[in-house]
């Protein structure tokens, strides 16, 4: 059963890294927004036509590192925005992300963009789905 | 001949990034986006005061995002002025680096830059000490050569989608005996709308920003303060061409008597995503 497993997990790895996709990306533990910021609501969360403005942001700031799909890039070590371990933070915490940036790992910070762009593009993520 | 040798050498990178920052003077927090470059044509003139002559002044600037907090540039000038002649006026490397990692009230970065410019140089990027000389010939400016080593603190905040931004300029010329040199521009601006819109439309609001900047020189330590030195209030207004292009516009009023009347600066962005990956793989070993 655990060589089963360890096998699929090196295949599912394989299959990954050919692809370009990075799945074994892993979190940076010390990039956390501060509480109050990660409870904050999406101001546009009742207006889901704004996540179409939100995919074209994406695919004009984002898709260079985190691929049209927000799949990841291993070669960029970019964040697969379709992990549960991304899905599961907050809008609040996706915003704080988008705006601060972590400047160690290589992500920039977009607060140039304006405050409900930033949300526009926190819409759009939570749109991003695994292929079936 | 020479003149069109120059504006065509100048403007080479038109061809088609993101809403920049609409300023031409100042500074703010945001750095090119690691692996980006950006190829920039940009250029100075003015309505000359009676005596002086039209001139153009157009540079073209490299800019590559090294990684998320420190960006550099290189800048090549040039000049031509009515009635005298065309030169290349010099070059510029400058580098700057953000060292909070996160967004502040207040977001400083630190900029070191050196100049190999003349004093026939009239780009105006940056105005320090006192007013450039406009009235001299080409012929006689282009001896006078200024190796310059300039520093600033760039202060910037964003609140509420304003961008408000402060840039103090200290200089040293090493080849003639000026001091230091001390200059300021103060900028705020904001996109005209804040809502992306599905479509890709070229004239919507978002496409734009609009702002204004003051920018002039503090004299130096031979002699701080206003005394013979220029200063400019110009609103300034950024379009968003395209995914990758912006064009830019600013109408300088001169605010003190060795300013020009008006300055009018034109500028021309395009960028290219990832460039640093692309380049990176051809030089790779082939597979």
């Amino acid at each position: 059963m655990r060589a089963r497993l360890l096998t699929m997990s090196c295949l599912l790895a394989l299959l990954a890294v050919s692809l370009g996709q990075n799945m074994l990306y892993w979190p940076d533990p010390t990039w956390r927004a501060p509480e109050a910021v990660s409870a904050k609501p999406n101001p546009l969360a009742h207006k889901p036509w704004a996540a179409a403005g939100g995919k074209k942001l994406f695919l004009r700031s984002c898709a260079e590192c985190h691929d049209k799909d927000g799949n990841g890039l291993v070669k960029k070590h970019s964040a697969d925005l379709q992990l549960p371990v991304v899905q599961q933070q907050s809008d609040g915490a996706l915003f704080w992300k988008i705006t601060n940036g972590n400047t160690g790992r290589g992500m920039p910070s977009f607060s140039k963009l304006p405050e409900l762009e930033r949300w526009q593009l926190v819409l759009f993520i939570r749109t991003l789905k695994p292929a079936s | 001949m020479r003149t069109a040798i120059l504006v065509v050498a100048l403007l080479a990178p038109l061809s088609g990034l993101a809403q920049e920052s609409p300023y031409f003077v100042t500074y703010d927090h945001h750095m090119e986006e690691p692996g980006n470059l950006e190829i920039e044509t940009q250029s100075t003139t003015d309505v000359p005061r009676a005596g002086q002559k039209y001139y153009f002044a157009p540079w073209t600037e490299f800019e590559y995002g090294v990684t998320a907090n420190w960006t550099t540039e290189f800048y090549l000038d040039g000049q031509t002025t009515a009635n005298d002649s065309t030169i290349f006026t010099g070059w510029r490397l400058e580098n700057r680096y953000r060292p909070l990692k996160r967004e502040h009230w207040v977001n400083p970065v630190l900029y070191l830059e050196y100049e190999n410019i003349n004093e026939a140089d009239r780009i105006q990027k940056e105005l320090e000490g006192g007013a450039p000389d406009v009235s001299s010939p080409n012929a006689v400016l282009r001896r006078e050569i200024d190796r310059e080593l300039e520093t600033k603190l760039i202060l910037s905040s964003d609140y509420h989608d304003w961008n408000l931004a402060g840039n103090f300029i200290a200089a040293k010329n090493f080849t003639q005996h000026e001091g230091i040199e001390f200059g300021y521009s103060l900028g705020f601006s904001r996109p005209l709308a804040t809502l992306a819109s599905a479509t890709n439309c070229r004239f919507c609001r978002e496409n734009f920003s609009a702002g204004m900047e003051l920018y002039g020189g503090f004299g130096s330590t031979l002699g701080f303060g206003f005394h013979d030195t220029a200063h400019y209030a110009a609103p300034v207004i950024a379009w968003a061409v395209s995914d990758n292009a912006t064009l830019r516009f600013s109408a300088g009023a001169g605010l003190t008597h060795e300013s020009s009347p008006v300055l009018f600066r034109f500028g021309y962005s395009y960028e290219i995503q990832g460039f640093g990956s692309k380049l990176s793989q051809l030089f790779r070993g082939k597979q």
